[in-house]
């Protein structure tokens, strides 16, 4: 294996792949679009159900709310029922809901009445804060009425966990991963075209005519698969601001996952026998390796078998650094698994277009 | 125009289209986007606040946990497990209920209750669970809250669920890939591989070849349009109007896929203009997925002309009568879009002849 050779197909890689101008465009315009997309996502979480209230009766404490509402929890006041049905109807204020007191509401309550509150729900309100609505009118009435809650889930809950209350990971930051590892999948396609063509074309036999060798040429698909993709997703990251936290441990995950791809690119890029065929080729490598990713978006830890999934290392160890801004210790496990992972699709992918090219 | 031979280029696709992996792509992506919507796409935007259960005796108040509407109650057998699951949040919070429970609280006791809540939980989604536990140990105390609630519906009633608003984005998945990505690869790649010269040296002419072509996109783009409706069960009891609307829609697709194909030099050049070009023509369900933006933007995008129709009367309970605006439209621009496949195709000619 000589550098000179490898880096000689190195750069017939890259002119080809720079020679096509509307392809390189297109792929500046896609990254500017993920930017774009990027910046435009929400950077907080709206943690408060707002709720309208007229005729307020909470200008003191009854039920554990007030006027100023509580964790999780605000109330807009509203000088009428009118004004307050008009405010729900639009929306405004951002009230999902009205609660309408009648104006004797206290005193009636007070008195031992059962007076009437009309809940003024839109359509598509989840039912879950028409729950919320219900027990808050009733743990205000029993306030007024002076039954004392049985229990208390409210100011006895035990937080189990770091507490994101008010500091919630919002959804720009958790699609932060998600983007890079999209722009990581896309490469795959892009690899394996490239491979595909030398493939289709036959041009490999005409390289390895040359004093290249198989190693040679394997070793320069390699280093321009992951150098094409580390370039555009560190480029992508730099744009979203990726690097913000433990910039080094982000780099070495990115260069893995670089690595990754173009293993799977490699073996996409062997069995397909023209566009199309390495289009399904790559597809069917993409789709199982975006799971995990898809999978971050979620709530909870992920089931077992996606964590047996390629990709699953680099979206953790991605999270854990960019999201919780874990050390380098705290992410090895994952950064080992990821390597494992890489070692392997590389190998295969080496393996596999060795011996699709000794078939021509 | 020759018609019979326009349909021996239909059916010659159709021979072929077995062995054609981009046919399988057509057929298949539908199946899968409506699998990845519903049972991903759906839940993640529309996610209830989840509950976790440990009764170690035979509390009432589990039981009415888990008819709760709108909160997913999980009962789990030991303390031990809730609290690891609570705090991985895949529960937002969990309580325990220790034996006797409800025998003390019918005594008027107040018995421990752990409730547990995960650090990553949402207040909202936290004060949403704590006021409805609080509710459910009042039931089972027995006292009848001193006020009557009624719920009065307010405002426009005609509200889309999000799992609903992801109708458009299945049904342009299904009709594009079809109507429009296959004829344009087939064009190009009949042209790389010169296949399509040979055609042309027959007798067959270039607009027969285009009409072929485009005849077997679009029956089967609406075969595949009304097998998404129909797995969706979105065709409203109207199969023949959306059998007409995913027609319509298909034309104008499989026009502007013939005009990409005569276009693009090679296929890496159509697929990147798909892959640059596709937010147009996707732009309308992004607009149905967030009504809140300003809805006459979509209307700037032809596409928006076939798939409004079909969310209306999928999701709004239109008609036939109500669409027929937007759907003159759509045929309005099908009909402007072909003589620019005319002209594309006349360009394209007149270069095979040159290449020949």
């Amino acid at each position: 294996m000589t550098g000179s050779r490898i880096a000689a197909i190195i750069r017939k890689d890259f002119r080809e792949f720079s020679r096509n101008q509307f392809f390189v465009f297109i792929t500046l315009l896609v990254l500017v679009t993920y930017v774009a997309v990027f910046w435009f996502l929400p950077d907080s979480v709206d943690e408060t159900v707002r709720i309208g209230v007229s005729n307020s009766v909470l200008s003191t404490d009854v039920g554990g709310v007030t006027e100023s509402g509580t964790a999780g929890f605000a109330l807009e006041i509203y000088a009428s029922e009118e004004e307050l049905q008009t405010a729900v109807e639009e929306g405004r204020d951002g009230i999902v809901a009205g609660i309408a007191f009648p104006p004797n509401f206290f005193e009636s309550t007070a008195a031992g009445e059962t007076p009437t509150v009309r809940l003024l729900v839109p359509a598509g309100l989840p039912p879950e804060i028409q729950l919320l609505l219900e027990g808050a009118v009733s743990e205000i009435a029993f306030g007024i009425a002076g039954v004392a809650p049985p229990v208390d889930p409210i100011t006895e809950a035990v937080i189990l966990g770091a507490d994101r209350a008010g500091n919630q990971i919002s959804l720009r930051e958790q699609m932060l991963p998600m983007i890079l590892i999209m722009v990581l999948m896309v490469e795959t396609f892009a690899l394996s075209s490239l491979v595909a063509i030398e493939v289709q074309q036959r041009t490999v036999v005409a390289v390895l005519a040359t004093p290249v060798r198989i190693v040679d040429f394997l070793a320069a698909k390699g280093i321009f698969g992951v150098g094409l993709a580390l370039s555009e997703v560190v480029l992508l990251g730099l744009l979203i601001g990726a690097f913000a936290v433990n910039a080094p441990a982000v780099f070495v995950i990115l260069l893995l996952g670089a690595v990754l791809v173009t293993g799977f690119g490699m073996i996409a890029g062997s069995y397909g026998h023209d566009f199309v065929g390495t289009l399904l080729a790559s597809m069917l490598f993409m789709i199982p390796l975006m799971i995990p990713a898809f999978g971050a978006l979620f709530p909870g830890s992920s089931p077992t078998w996606v964590k047996v999934l390629p990709t699953y290392g680099l979206v953790q160890a991605l999270i854990d650094v960019t999201a919780d801004g874990k050390s380098w210790s705290q992410i090895a496990p994952s950064l080992l698994l990821l390597a494992a992972w890489c070692l392997a699709a590389f190998a295969a992918g080496a393996f596999i277009l060795r011996r699709r090219v000794a078939t021509l | 125009m020759n018609i019979r031979r326009a349909w021996d280029v239909c059916a010659r696709e159709l021979k072929l289209s077995p062995r054609s992996p981009l046919v399988f792509f057509a057929v298949a992506m539908p199946l899968l986007i409506t699998f990845l919507v519903s049972s991903v796409f759906g839940s993640l935007l529309d996610v209830n606040p989840e509950l976790a259960i440990v009764d170690l005796g035979d509390s009432e108040v589990t039981a009415a946990a888990v008819e709760l509407d709108g909160i997913e109650t999980t009962v789990l057998t030991d303390t031990s497990t809730l609290r690891e699951r609570v705090e991985a949040h895949d529960f937002d919070a969990g309580f325990v209920l220790p034996s006797g429970f409800d025998t003390a609280i019918a005594a008027g006791e107040s018995p421990d209750l752990e409730f547990y809540v995960s650090g990553e939980s949402l207040a909202s989604t936290r004060i949403i669970l704590a006021v409805t536990t609080l509710d459910l140990v009042r039931d089972v105390e027995g006292s009848e809250p001193p006020v009557t609630v009624i719920v009065t519906p307010v405002g426009d009633q005609d509200y889309v669920p999000i799992s609903d608003r992801f109708l458009p984005l299945m049904v342009i998945y299904a009709v594009m890939i079809a109507a429009m990505f296959l004829p344009a690869a087939s064009l190009v790649d009949e042209r790389e591989k010169r296949t399509l010269d040979a055609v042309l040296v027959t007798p067959t002419r270039m607009s027969e070849v285009l009409v072929g072509k485009g005849t077997y996109a679009v029956i089967l783009a609406v075969i595949l349009g009304v097998v998404t409706l129909a797995l969706n069960g979105a065709l409203a009891g109207q199969p023949l109007t959306m059998t007409l609307i995913l027609f319509i829609g298909s034309v104008m697709l499989m026009l502007m896929g013939l005009a990409l194909g005569l276009w693009a030099r090679d296929i890496t050049t159509m697929y990147t203009a798909i892959k640059g070009g596709g937010i147009i023509i996707f732009l309308p369900v992004i607009f149905t997925l967030f009504p809140g933006l300003p809805q006459w933007i979509p209307k700037l995008v032809p596409t928006y002309y076939f798939l409004q129709p079909i969310n209306d009367i999928a999701i709004h309970g239109q008609t036939l009568g109500d669409v027929i605006p937007e759907l003159l439209i759509a045929v309005a621009i099908c009909i402007a879009l072909v003589p620019l496949v005319g002209w594309v195709a006349r360009r394209s000619e007149h270069q095979l002849a040159m290449t020949v």
